[in-house]
């Protein structure tokens, strides 16, 4: 069986190598190296209940952590699968080399995260997602050696090979020659990332700028509970983007305060006790927002050995940008974008809507509901890639009768070339300024109507000049071709947060500041003859179930 | 302060050059300076001529994957990595990365990085037993980001057609070496084959590396191995 696999971070690797592993043909697509991919920022670590920390963890926990945490929106099944697997992924990254921080007796060590119960985060340093990168880019290597693999860069994703609701593969576009190019296969995993770009400037990569999952949005593909979007509680703000200072500097006691005159005012403490530190993303971000003066996070008196031993990034990062000396000063925080929980909409087997299509990583949306606990994306990323491989090979190719998309192709080819010989009088950056600062404005940490009735007046406007907006020369034709489908998205995203008419996780309304029982559900969007439609569907994660109940007795 | 970029356009174009103004305040990475270039409405060079936007590869801006290597005032560095100071009257002057085939402006096709750990076998077989000792040497090494700053400098590495394959390949091949039960011995062969065979210790690629990879106890190490 051919899979086409697009995107190689951590995902995508990891669905390249479980795919390989099976014997299956693997062709990963990437414009770049998995190197700069964004899974090499994450930090602070990975989540597994193997109850090292000599705390009576088990998955059971961890599945509730992340269904509290995600504010009871994910099926209750399918989160319990993913904890469930969680141990033994982690020791499959273990086999394939990742240098995990271990304890004196060998096993791997655990950090405190916010929103868990139990210390239940593996960890690499402060470079987690790097080390775990290094090791499937090894693995990954092992079986290009041998052809099982087969690793294509420089190819941007320009559509899905889509036709009467079954994918057979993707046209991508070269770099330079701006030719298009078909690649076949039998299933086609998608692994592209979030959507960061869309906000301008956040702790992401430059690169994911949420294109894939807006074009094959515009071909039928359905997304879900696009409005949650996490805000982490501590970042740091230099000229050009803001960094992203980690999680585990509160996981090894880092603490938040704010100052009253001369007196340091710890709110999270005060508020939430003494783990208050560590409450979940939407609960940090939302108190620091509230804070009335500048919030400052303090590791420096966890000594110069702990800072080097377990933070040497965190150190490194405030004294190579901000010139400061976290040994000895406290670090001014403020929160910043920095995950999508929304995205393509898949089932326990990360299937989309589209058969043969899947989607894995962070452009999928799963287990995270409204809000994710640190150390679960890089999980979530290996799970779902092994997962979607797995349920691959065990359906076999879905037989499908061959389609030709030859004159499909050529349209499209026809239309580009068009474009190129056109002249924009518009920037396209003009116009990404003008994205980025619309969704800023109106989707913050807390939103209103009448900001998202703004901001989708002005995606509509420039969705409408778009329409005549032809090349901008001055840069690539990739940079050209992906705004449509980005702002399309963006619309997507507005639209699911005017619908969700409550405040839950991360979403934050002013004007419906309560949780509503009706809105125990997931937003799925979907376009409806060139319309944008939002649905409101139920996960089935019953919190009264007897599986919560029964685990709930279990916590204590 | 003047900005003077070798420009081309496609890889098979011949190069040239183009200076921009930039008036900025204070410290800024080079990343931080392209960035605001190629935000603004237009860019125009120092004699007004509307120019194609800067191509450069970035991802993070923070020093963490390793696109933005480029040549910067003479000295092979990662532009989000490298201060300058803009108020004052400078030049600064931006080339790309010599020992790479130029893709256009200041992208380099590294991709020869990768074919050479390939043709050097670098992976790791089975994995042994975990060795706590060379636990933060390794945790370094790790985090080569495949900038390629170390082949640029190093007198020994002639372009991806010659056998010698620079301090990335040792750092891979002691990463690899430490963790494998099985094929420690071919790693090693490798290891000679492709970097022991022709390093004459400048020791370029240590002071220039950006993640200051553990590059010369890396070839120490596995220069103590017997084969
Ligand atoms: S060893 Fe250092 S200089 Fe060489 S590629 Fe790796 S990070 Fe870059
Ligand atoms: S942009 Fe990632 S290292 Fe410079």
């Amino acid at each position: 069986m051919k899979i086409l696999i697009i995107g190689s971070g951590i995902s995508g690797l990891a669905a390249a190598i479980a795919s390989a592993d099976m014997g299956n043909h693997v062709v990963l697509v990437s414009p770049y190296p998995s190197e700069r991919a964004q899974s090499v920022m994450a930090a602070g670590g990975i989540n597994a209940a193997v109850g090292t920390a000599g705390e009576d963890d088990s998955y059971v926990h961890h599945a509730m952590d992340t269904i509290k945490g995600g504010c009871y929106l994910e099926n209750e099944d399918d989160v319990r699968q993913f904890c469930e697997r969680a141990p033994e992924n982690l020791r499959w990254l273990e086999q394939m080399g990742v240098v995990f921080n271990r304890k004196e007796d060998g096993a791997i060590s655990l950090r405190a995260f916010g929103g868990q119960s139990r210390k239940r985060t593996a960890y690499a340093g402060a470079s987690t997602g790097k080390q775990i990168v290094t090791a499937l880019v090894q693995k990954c290597r092992e079986y290009e050696i041998d052809g099982r693999i087969q690793r294509r860069l420089g190819l941007h994703f320009y559509s899905g090979l889509i036709r009467d609701g079954v994918c057979y593969g993707a046209l991508f576009c070269q770099y330079f020659t701006g030719v298009l190019q078909a690649i076949y296969a039998d299933a086609v995993i998608l692994a592209t990332g979030g959507q960061n770009k869309l906000f301008g400037k956040t702790t992401g990569s430059e690169l994911c700028d949420g294109y894939a999952a807006g074009r094959l949005f515009s071909q039928g593909v359905q997304l879900r509970n696009l409005e949650f979007i996490q805000y982490h509680p501590t970042t740091i703000e230099t000229d050009y983007k803001r960094m992203l200072i980690t999680e585990g500097a509160r996981g090894e006691g880092g603490r938040l305060y704010y100052l009253d005159g001369e007196k340091r005012v710890y709110f999270m403490e005060d508020k939430y006790g003494p783990k208050g530190n560590l409450m979940s993303r939407d609960i940090v971000s939302r108190c620091i927002y509230d804070c009335p003066s500048q919030v400052y996070l303090d590791i420096s008196f966890l000594g110069e050995k702990l800072i080097h031993e377990r933070l040497e990034e965190v150190y490194q990062l405030c004294k190579d940008y901000i010139g400061l000396d976290v040994t000895k000063e406290p670090i001014p925080v403020a929160p910043s974008i920095h995950f999508f929980m929304g995205g393509i909409r898949v089932d326990r087997n990360h299937r989309t809507n589209i058969l043969r299509l899947y989607a894995v990583g962070e452009c999928a949306s799963k287990y995270h509901g409204a809000n994710r606990l640190g150390g679960n994306s890089l999980m979530a990323a290996v799970y779902s890639g092994r997962v979607a491989a797995e349920a691959i090979h065990r359906e076999e190719a879905v037989k499908v009768r061959v389609e030709n998309f030859a004159s499909y192709i050529e349209q499209e080819e026809a239309l580009l070339n068009r474009i190129k010989e056109s002249r924009s009088q518009f920037p396209s950056v003009y116009i990404l300024r003008n994205l980025a600062e619309i969704m800023n404005d109106n989707l913050g940490i807390t939103r209103n109507r009448k900001g998202l009735s703004e901001g989708l007046e002005a995606m509509d406007l420039y969705l409408n000049v778009m329409k005549s907006i032809k090349f901008d020369h001055t840069v690539s034709l990739y940079e050209n071709y992906r705004i449509d489908s980005m702002l399309l998205l963006a619309k997507a995203i507005l639209c699911s947060a005017m619908a969700r008419e409550e405040t839950r996780g991360a979403h934050i309304r002013e004007d419906f500041p309560e949780t509503k029982e009706a809105f125990q559900k997931c937003s799925v969007a979907e376009l409806v003859d060139g319309q944008i439609q939002i649905n409101f569907e139920a996960e089935s994660c019953e919190k009264e179930s007897a599986w919560y109940e029964n685990s709930d007795k279990k916590t204590g | 302060m003047k900005i003077r970029i070798k420009r081309q356009d496609e890889p098979e174009t011949a190069p040239y050059w183009q200076t921009f103004d930039f008036f900025g305040k204070g410290r800024k990475t080079v990343a931080g300076i392209l960035d605001e270039i190629n935000y603004r409405d237009d860019l125009i060079d120092e004699n007004g001529v509307p120019s194609r936007r800067i191509r450069w590869e970035c991802s993070c801006m923070q020093k963490m994957c390793g696109g933005c290597a480029m040549v910067i005032n003479g000295i092979p560095a990662l532009a989000c990595g490298t201060f300058v100071d803009t108020t004052e009257e400078e030049l600064l002057v931006l080339e790309p990365l010599t020992k790479f085939p130029v893709v256009s402006d200041l992208v380099t096709d590294r991709s020869c990085i990768l074919e050479h750990q390939k043709a050097a076998l670098m992976y790791l077989g089975e994995k042994s037993a975990e060795n706590e000792k060379e636990f933060a040497n390794r945790y370094s090494a790790a985090k080569c980001i495949k900038c390629g700053l170390c082949l640029e400098v190093c007198p020994n590495y002639v372009g991806g057609e010659g056998r010698f394959y620079g301090a990335v390949l040792a750092n891979e091949a002691y990463l690899l070496y430490t963790s494998s039960e099985n094929r420690k011995k071919a790693i090693a062969k490798e290891y000679r084959r492709h970097f022991a065979a022709g390093c004459s210790k400048s020791l370029a690629c240590r002071d220039i590396c950006p993640m200051k990879l553990p590059t010369l106890s890396s070839i120490g190490y596995l220069n103590r191995t017997r084969l």
